[in-house]
């Protein structure tokens, strides 16, 4: 039996003032796969983002990463610790907190220099993805120079720098311009190629529907609603809109007067 | 449904009397003027200049060494040769004399009337009179300082009055030029050491995120101008700045809990790891060496000088 990337076994989680983070969930993650996580704001998906990265742990339930059990102990034992941060990276939606170095080059340096690569190793990447994704220019400016956009790519490339073989990524798509989104969808496809396992959260069906291999839908009561795979999640709008993800939108045609759950995705035929 | 009212025109508010209050609008243009001037700051860092091209390991060694040199000067020429050679090394660099002295000087009438002028009394410094401003039948004595019964001004107070300003104007003069040239991650890799490790790691975020912060400041400044009609009293304006005083606190502890989380995310375990600063080329070699030059003809023209003085 192959070991999933990660487990969940009925995980709750709350925050030190009383809120519910996530309610009895329960899932799994395959290695190599493409896994969306949809839920409309505030629905657990950054709990969730941070639970799978060993960065909060459950008040009850598991959480289990490549068979072993993530809990505050094991990730603070160095050995464990530097094989999970090197095997697992997230992306975190507020770039603000994400991006704490000086320069857009320190930035991309920082995680492989943790790992205890050497410079010059560590000097190449940084080179090839400055390359990669068009970040030269900005290379030695500091981060509050950047547009939202650039600052999601130096995100996305301090992420790869350490080569994880599965990104946590939290509203990846949000601050970013149609162009830019278009090459997310095609630097993710190509991630997939290469064998890594991506974990995605979104509100977005679009992403969802281009990048996804499954679905998990989180409801606004933080609890797995559904789990399926992209036809079969993103047609079924009763789900949808019980989870906030779409919502009803009357319209006029020919002068009737026409109500339908709106979405940008093909959900309805007009007659 | 709408309420109907939202239909209607909003009516005009009434002018306000009196004379409005501008205590937050000029707190806020401080706090941006604070920005620029570092933004400034970082342009002019960028200039293809003689000193930005330098290491700055170099460079705030020669600081160091410049600075200790104008500590042990005790006359005014050794002092303007110091200074005069900053100078220069600032205009070959793309700095100009106006940004420079702008910079660097502003503050210099301030410290002389605080620390300086009072020195030229001959309550502080006695010595030969050169001017009388006041003279009385006896002297009198307060707490521990006894006042002559002649308050003058003397030679010798002038003299170290103008020492002490001399020093500090070629002092700030030199770290205004070193800091204006380099940048202020390559100032803090300079100083980067393991055991200075934690706290350089500190200073380069605290830089980091007074821009995020200041930008949050902002952003809740415009929003509330956008939504005020009538200018607000003094008071209602110190209540606003205090309860957003707050909301910046919660903001900032809810930001380092974040920013710790993404550290960890990516490796951190408690001890830092940065890239090693630059080189030492032919350009450091001639800076160190021109440096090291200077400070030793200045510090033995100092000593000539000491030999020839008349007190």
């Amino acid at each position: 039996m192959v070991t999933p990337t990660f487990k969940l076994e009925g995980v709750d989680y709350r925050y030190p003032d009383g809120r519910v983070g996530l309610s009895r969930t329960s899932a799994e993650v395959a290695e190599g796969e493409s896994l969306v996580i949809l839920g409309a704001n505030a629905s657990g998906k950054t709990t969730l983002v941070r639970l799978l990265g060993g960065l909060i742990h459950p008040t009850s339930g598991s959480v289990e990463a490549f068979g072993t059990r993530l809990t505050e102990e094991a990730l603070q034992h160095g050995e464990l610790s530097q094989i999970f941060r090197q095997r697992v990276g997230v992306l975190f939606q507020d770039t603000d907190a994400m991006l704490f170095n000086p320069t857009v080059y320190d930035e991309i340096a920082f995680g492989p220099l943790q790992l205890d690569l050497s410079e010059e190793e560590v000097r190449g990447r940084v080179a090839e993805l400055l390359t990669l994704f068009d970040l030269r220019s900005v290379s030695d400016k500091p981060p509050h120079q950047l547009s939202g956009g650039e600052r999601r790519k130096v995100a996305l490339a301090a992420l790869l720098a350490v080569s994880p073989e599965v990104l946590l990524l939290d509203e990846p798509t949000s601050d970013l311009d149609p162009r830019s989104q278009r090459w997310f969808v095609e630097l993710a496809r190509d991630l997939r190629q290469m064998g890594k396992t991506l974990v995605t959260m979104t509100h977005d069906l679009h992403i969802a529907d281009e990048i996804a291999d499954r679905i998990l839908v989180l409801d606004e009561q933080h609890r797995l609603a559904a789990e399926g795979a992209p036809q079969q999640i993103l047609t079924d709008l009763e789900l949808l809109l019980s989870v906030n993800l779409v919502h009803e939108h009357s319209h006029v045609h020919d002068g009737i007067v026409h109500v339908h759950p709106h979405s940008h995705l093909h959900l309805h035929d007009h007659d | 449904m709408l309420p109907s009212w939202v239909a209607e025109p909003a009516p005009l508010a009434r002018a306000p009397k009196g004379r409005r209050s501008l205590f937050l609008e000029r707190a806020l243009r401080r706090l941006a003027d604070f920005a620029a001037n570092v933004v400034f700051a970082e342009c002019v860092a960028r200039r293809p200049g003689y000193l930005q091209t330098l290491d700055a390991r170099v460079k705030l060694i020669s600081l160091v060494g410049l600075l200790a040199a104008a500590a042990f000067l005790r006359h005014i020429p050794p002092l303007w040769l110091l200074g005069g050679f900053v100078v220069a090394a600032a205009l070959c660099s793309q700095v100009g004399a106006a940004e420079l002295f702008n910079r660097a000087w502003w503050f210099l009438p301030g410290i002389f009337v605080l620390v300086a002028m009072p020195a030229v009394f001959n309550i502080i410094t006695p010595g030969e009179p050169i001017v009388v401003l006041l003279r009385r039948e006896a002297s009198a004595s307060l707490g521990p300082l006894v006042i002559p019964n002649e308050i003058t001004v003397t030679r010798q107070g002038v003299a170290s009055a103008t020492l002490v300003v001399t020093r500090m104007a070629v002092g700030v003069l030199v770290a205004v030029t070193l800091t204006l040239t380099t940048r202020w991650q390559d100032l803090l890799r300079a100083v980067y050491t393991d055991l200075s490790a934690p706290f350089v790691l500190i200073l380069a975020m605290t830089y980091r995120y007074i821009f995020v912060m200041l930008r949050f400041v902002e952003d809740m400044y415009v929003a509330k101008r956008a939504r005020t009609v009538l200018p607000t009293s003094a008071s209602a304006q110190r209540r606003w700045v205090g309860s957003r005083i707050a909301a910046l606190f919660l903001r900032s502890r809810h930001l380092s809990e974040q920013v710790y989380l993404a550290m960890l995310a990516r490796g951190y375990r408690g001890s830092p790891r940065t890239l090693t600063a630059g080189k030492f080329g032919r350009g450091e070699a001639a800076w160190a060496f021109i440096c090291c030059a200077l400070i030793v003809s200045a510090l033995v023209a100092d000593r000539l000088l000491v030999a020839n003085l008349p007190w």
